[in-house]
C-alpha cells in the first residue's frame, strides 16, 4: 500500500519534469529560427571576409541595416511580427544574441523600456547604438501625458528614418572601414528610396478629403507619421501600451467618434484590439456605426518574406490602407 | 435478532503506521458501552473507521447484519468538540437540525417540522433556551449538550460518542449521563469513547479495552479488572484496590 | 451621476459585469474564506495562466470564449492536484498551494514566453491577464458573466445546506452519508469559475482580495450564514459599482484596483463601525463595563475606610 503511493508520487514527479522539458525544448526550437531581416546568402566561401552580426530590437532597424549592409551583415531582430516593443523582455537566448553581435542597434528614445537595463550593461562592453540619436531634439515629439518623456514612435516619419539610416551607415563604416565604399553606395540608393516614399505618401494622404482625415488607433503610435503628412491622430491608449486605458478614455473617444463623425477606425497588429472593439460597439449602440478600416502595423511589421515585412513595404501597406479606408 | 454492531478484522493505518490490528468483537443490544485504552491507543479511530470517516485498510463491518452503508439512519454520531471550529456563522438550533440532514436528503430545506423535532433534542438536554445562541458564545459543556442532541435529533438506533465527557463541567456530565440511560431504557445501545476510569464502573454495562488490538471485551464486572487493565495501559498505570 | 451609468452602454455594461462579478465573488468567497482555503483562490488565479497560453497556442486567437476553457482547465487541474496532494502526502495545504501555484504561474509565464517570440501576430494582451481589464468590456461579454453568476447562485442556493454542513463538520456530513470529496471538488469548481470570470476584470493579482474581502467583511455584522451570504453579496457588488462609477469619472484609471479598494473600506468599515463584533463597539462596551466596575469598587472603598 505504501509502495503503492511512493509509485504514484514518483509519476506525478516525473510528469512535471517531463512536461517542463517538453516545454523548454520547444522554447529553444523557437529561439533557432530565423527573424526578420536576415538577408545572408548561406555558407559563402568565396567570401574574404565574416560578415558582420548584427543585433537589433525592432524589425524596422533590422531592415534598414540589411538594405545597406546587404551581402556584407547578417542581421537579427529580436523583436518579430506582431511584439509589443514597449514590453518586451529579452529572455537567455537574446542575450546571447546581443553579446555575439558585433554591433547591437536599437531605437531609444524609451521604445525599449523592458531592455533598458540590458542593453545599458552590454554597451559598457560592446557597441550599442541608439540609432534615433542623431535626430534633433527640437523635432521630436514630447508625450502629452509625461511632458518628461520622448514620442518614440519616429519610424513614421520617413524622414526621421533617413537620419537614422544615416546613423547606421556612420556606424558600418566605422566597424567595417574595408567595406565603407558598399555600405555608401547601398546607403545613398536605399535613402533616395526613402526620400521618394516620403514624397508618396505626403501625395496620398493630401487625397483624402479634410473631414475624414482622421486616423483613430488603438495607441498613439502615429504622432510622427499624423504631423509628417498633415492628417490628424487619436489614439485610445497613450504613447505606451504598458499604461492602462479606463473606462473614461473609451467613453471619451467613443463620444470624440459620434461627435466628430467619424466612422472609421484601426486596429494594429501588435495590441490587442478588445479597446477599440469596446469603442465601436458602445457607439453602435448609440447609433453610430463604426467600420475597422483595416489593421495597421504600428510597433512591429508583418510576417517575414512578406512585402509588409520590410520597412519600405510595411509603411507602404498602412498608407494603402488609409487610404483606401478614409476615402469613402 | 442481530446485534447492532459486529466488526470483523478491521485494521486501519495512518502513515504507514498501524493504528488498528485485526480489530474483531460483537456489541449486544440495549447496552452502555465503554470503549477505555491509553492515549493512543486508536480509540478514535475505531468510531470513526466503522463509520467510513477514515479509510481502512481491511475489515468488514455490519450494523444490524447489514453493510454500514445501508444503515446510517440508524445510526447516531457525537465527534470531538475540537473537530469542529466553533466561531463559525450558526446557532444553536441550526447546529442541532443539522441532525436531520441525513434523513432529509439532498437539496430539501429543513422546514418548521426538523426545526420542532431539533428543539424538542435541546429540551432533552435542557438546552431549549439556547436555540438562538451563537454557537461561540458556549461553554465546554454547553457545546457538548448541542453535540448531544445533535446525534438525538438523528433519532438512531445505535449511537457512538467519542470522548463526551472531556472537559466538562459535574452539570453537564450528569445530564449527558442520565440521558445516556435514558436512552438505554429505550432500547438502544451507545458506545462511548471515555477516558476516566474512575467512572467506568458507574456508567458502562459493557466495556471494551482496546490498545491498537482488543484486549478484552465484556461485561464490566468481568473486564474491568486489574490484570485486564494492566495489559491494557502497558504497566503505565497504577492500580489502587479500592471496591 | 449615476443616471449617466445606466445610460452610456459603455459604462453600463461595466457596470452590470462588476456588480454581477462582485456578487458571485462574495457568495462563493464565504466559503473559501470559512473552509480557511482563502488562498485557494490566489493559487486557483495564478494557475490559469497556461491555461490562457495554451488555448491560445492551440486556436491561435485571443477569443475570450476560447482563453476561459483553457484557464478553466488547467485551474481545475491545479485544484484536483491540491485536494490529492494534500489527502495523500504530508504536506499541508499552505505549503501544498505554494508548491502548485508556483508549477503552474512558472509554466504559464514560461509559454507565454514562447508565444512572444513566435512569429504569429496579435499575441499581446495574454498578460492582461496578470491585470484584469473591465474599461473593454462588451455586451457579450456581460451575457457570459451574468449567465455564470446566475448558475453560481443557483447552485449555492440548492446545495446551501450540504455546503454549510461540509463547510462546519465535514466528519459529521460523511457519517450522515454525504460524498464529501464530490461535494468539495463543488465547492472548488465554484472558486474555479469565479476566479475564472473575475479574472478579466480585476486579473490574476488581484482577484483573490475580490473573493475574500467582502466574506470578512461581511463576517462582522451577522452570526448567520445565510444572511452572511447575502451581505458579503451585496458588499461585492456595491465594491463592483462604486469602482466603476469612480474609474468612469476618471481617466487612465484601471477598474480592477479600484474595485478591489472599495472592497477594502467596506472591510475597514466594517471592522470598526459593526454592531457586536466592531471594535468600537467593543471598546465602548468595554468601557461601559468599566464604569460600572469602578462605581462598584468605589462603593465598596467607602465601606471599608468606615470601618
Amino acid at each position: 500500500m505504501n509502495l503503492f503511493k511512493t509509485r504514484k508520487k514518483m509519476y506525478l514527479g516525473f510528469l512535471l519534469l517531463g512536461l517542463i522539458g517538453i516545454v523548454g525544448c520547444a522554447a529553444n526550437d523557437i529561439n533557432d529560427r530565423p527573424l526578420a531581416g536576415d538577408r545572408s546568402d548561406g555558407a559563402d566561401e568565396t567570401d574574404s571576409q565574416d560578415p558582420l552580426m548584427i543585433t537589433t530590437t525592432i524589425g524596422m532597424i533590422a531592415d534598414v541595416v540589411a538594405n545597406i549592409g546587404q551581402e556584407h551583415v547578417e542581421v537579427e531582430a529580436l523583436m518579430g511580427p506582431g511584439v509589443d516593443p514597449h514590453y518586451y523582455i529579452a529572455t537567455q537566448g537574446d542575450i546571447r544574441k546581443l553579446e555575439e553581435a558585433d554591433i547591437v542597434f536599437y531605437n531609444g528614445l524609451y521604445l525599449e523600456e523592458g531592455m533598458e537595463d540590458i542593453l545599458e550593461q552590454l554597451g559598457e562592453q560592446q557597441p550599442v547604438i541608439a540609432v534615433t540619436q542623431h535626430i534633433d531634439k527640437n523635432v521630436l515629439l514630447m508625450d502629452e501625458e509625461d511632458l518628461d518623456e520622448f514620442d518614440p514612435h519616429v519610424w513614421f516619419n520617413v524622414k526621421h528614418w533617413i537620419t537614422v539610416a544615416e546613423t547606421i551607415l556612420e556606424s558600418l563604416i566605422e566597424h567595417d572601414e574595408i567595406n565603407a565604399d558598399a555600405y555608401s553606395a547601398n546607403a545613398e540608393s536605399y535613402i533616395s528610396e526613402l526620400a521618394a516614399l516620403h514624397e508618396e505618401i505626403i501625395e496620398q494622404i493630401a487625397s483624402i478629403p479634410r473631414e475624414q482625415r482622421f486616423l483613430v488607433t488603438a495607441h498613439d503610435a502615429f504622432g510622427y507619421f499624423g504631423e509628417a503628412y498633415d492628417i490628424e491622430v487619436i489614439g485610445l491608449q497613450g504613447l505606451n501600451t504598458a499604461s492602462e486605458y479606463g473606462a473614461k478614455d473609451v467613453t471619451d473617444l467613443r463620444d470624440f467618434l459620434i461627435e466628430n463623425e467619424i466612422s472609421t477606425v484601426f486596429l494594429e497588429s501588435s495590441v490587442p484590439p478588445r479597446g477599440i472593439e469596446a469603442v465601436i460597439e458602445g457607439a453602435r449602440s448609440l447609433g453610430h456605426e463604426i467600420e475597422i478600416g483595416g489593421e495597421l502595423f504600428s510597433d512591429a511589421m508583418g510576417e517575414v518574406g512578406t512585402e509588409e515585412g520590410t520597412y519600405i513595404g510595411m509603411i507602404r501597406y498602412n498608407v494603402e490602407t488609409i487610404v483606401a479606408a478614409l476615402q469613402q | 435478532m442481530k446485534n447492532p454492531l459486529k466488526v470483523k478484522n478491521l485494521s486501519v493505518a495512518y502513515e504507514k503506521q498501524e493504528v488498528l490490528k485485526n480489530v474483531t468483537f460483537e456489541i449486544p443490544e440495549g447496552k452502555l458501552i465503554g470503549i477505555i485504552g491509553p492515549n493512543g491507543a486508536g480509540k478514535s479511530t475505531l468510531i470513526k473507521s466503522i463509520l467510513g470517516i477514515v479509510p481502512s485498510l481491511t475489515g468488514e463491518v455490519e450494523i444490524y447484519g447489514k453493510p454500514y452503508k445501508e444503515q446510517r439512519k440508524l445510526i447516531g454520531y457525537v465527534p470531538q468538540r475540537e473537530s469542529v471550529d466553533w466561531d463559525f456563522p450558526t446557532d444553536v438550533l441550526d447546529v442541532v437540525t443539522m441532525g436531520r440532514y441525513g434523513h432529509l436528503g439532498w437539496f430539501k430545506f429543513p422546514r418548521h417540522q426538523e426545526k420542532k423535532i431539533a428543539l424538542d433534542c435541546l429540551k432533552q438536554v435542557g438546552m431549549e433556551n439556547f436555540s438562538d445562541r451563537q454557537i461561540s458564545q458556549l461553554s465546554g459543556g454547553q457545546q457538548q449538550r448541542v453535540f448531544l442532541a445533535r446525534a438525538l435529533a438523528q433519532d438512531a438506533q445505535l449511537y457512538f460518542m467519542d470522548e463526551p465527557f472531556a472537559g466538562v463541567d459535574a452539570m453537564t456530565e450528569k445530564t449527558i449521563i442520565s440521558l445516556l440511560k435514558h436512552l438505554k431504557d429505550q432500547g438502544k445501545t451507545v458506545l462511548v469513547v471515555h477516558h476516566d476510569l474512575n467512572t467506568v464502573k458507574e456508567y458502562f454495562d459493557w466495556i471494551i479495552l482496546l490498545n491498537e488490538e482488543i484486549i478484552m471485551i465484556g461485561e464490566t464486572e468481568k473486564v474491568f479488572t486489574k490484570e485486564y487493565l494492566q495489559k491494557t495501559y502497558g504497566g503505565k498505570l497504577m492500580v489502587f484496590d479500592s471496591n | 451621476m449615476w443616471s449617466q451609468l445606466i445610460l452610456d452602454p459603455n459604462l453600463r455594461w461595466i457596470l452590470i459585469g462588476s456588480m454581477f462579478l462582485g456578487l458571485s465573488s462574495g457568495i462563493i468567497g464565504c466559503f473559501a474564506y470559512l473552509r480557511k482555503q482563502s488562498l485557494l483562490g490566489d493559487a486557483v488565479a495564478h494557475s490559469t495562466l497556461p491555461g490562457v497560453a495554451l488555448a491560445f497556442m492551440f486556436t491561435g486567437s485571443r477569443a475570450i470564449f476560447g482563453l476561459l476553457i483553457g484557464a478553466l482547465c488547467t485551474s481545475l487541474l491545479a485544484t484536483f492536484l491540491i485536494s490529492y496532494i494534500t489527502r495523500q502526502t504530508r504536506l499541508k495545504q499552505d505549503a501544498t498551494l505554494g508548491v502548485v501555484l508556483s508549477i503552474f504561474f512558472s509554466i504559464g509565464m514560461l509559454l507565454l514566453t514562447i508565444i512572444q517570440q513566435s512569429s504569429v501576430g496579435n499575441q499581446s494582451g495574454l498578460d492582461r491577464f496578470l491585470f484584469g481589464q473591465s474599461a473593454s468590456m462588451i455586451h457579450s461579454d456581460v451575457n457570459t458573466i451574468m449567465m455564470i453568476s446566475f448558475i453560481l447562485i443557483i447552485t449555492c442556493t440548492l446545495f446551501f445546506k450540504e455546503f454549510k454542513l461540509l463547510c462546519f463538520d465535514p466528519e459529521f456530513a460523511k457519517e450522515l452519508g454525504f460524498p464529501v470529496v464530490l461535494l468539495d471538488q463543488l465547492i472548488m469548481f465554484l472558486i474555479v469559475v469565479a476566479v475564472v470570470i473575475g479574472i478579466q476584470i480585476v486579473g490574476v493579482v488581484l482577484i483573490v482580495a475580490l473573493l475574500i474581502t467582502p466574506a470578512v467583511a461581511a463576517r462582522y455584522w451577522t452570526d448567520k450564514l445565510h444572511i452572511m451570504l447575502v451581505i458579503s453579496a451585496i458588499f461585492g457588488m456595491i465594491s463592483g459599482a462604486t469602482g466603476t462609477l469612480i474609474s468612469s469619472n476618471i481617466s487612465n484609471l484601471p477598474t480592477g484596483p479600484v474595485v478591489v479598494l472599495i472592497a477594502v473600506c467596506l472591510f475597514v468599515f466594517s471592522l470598526l463601525f459593526a454592531p457586536k463584533q466592531g471594535l468600537i463597539f467593543k471598546a465602548l462596551s468595554r468601557r461601559k463595563v468599566k464604569e460600572k466596575n469602578n462605581n462598584g469598587l468605589d462603593h465598596v472603598a467607602r465601606v471599608e475606610v468606615k470601618r
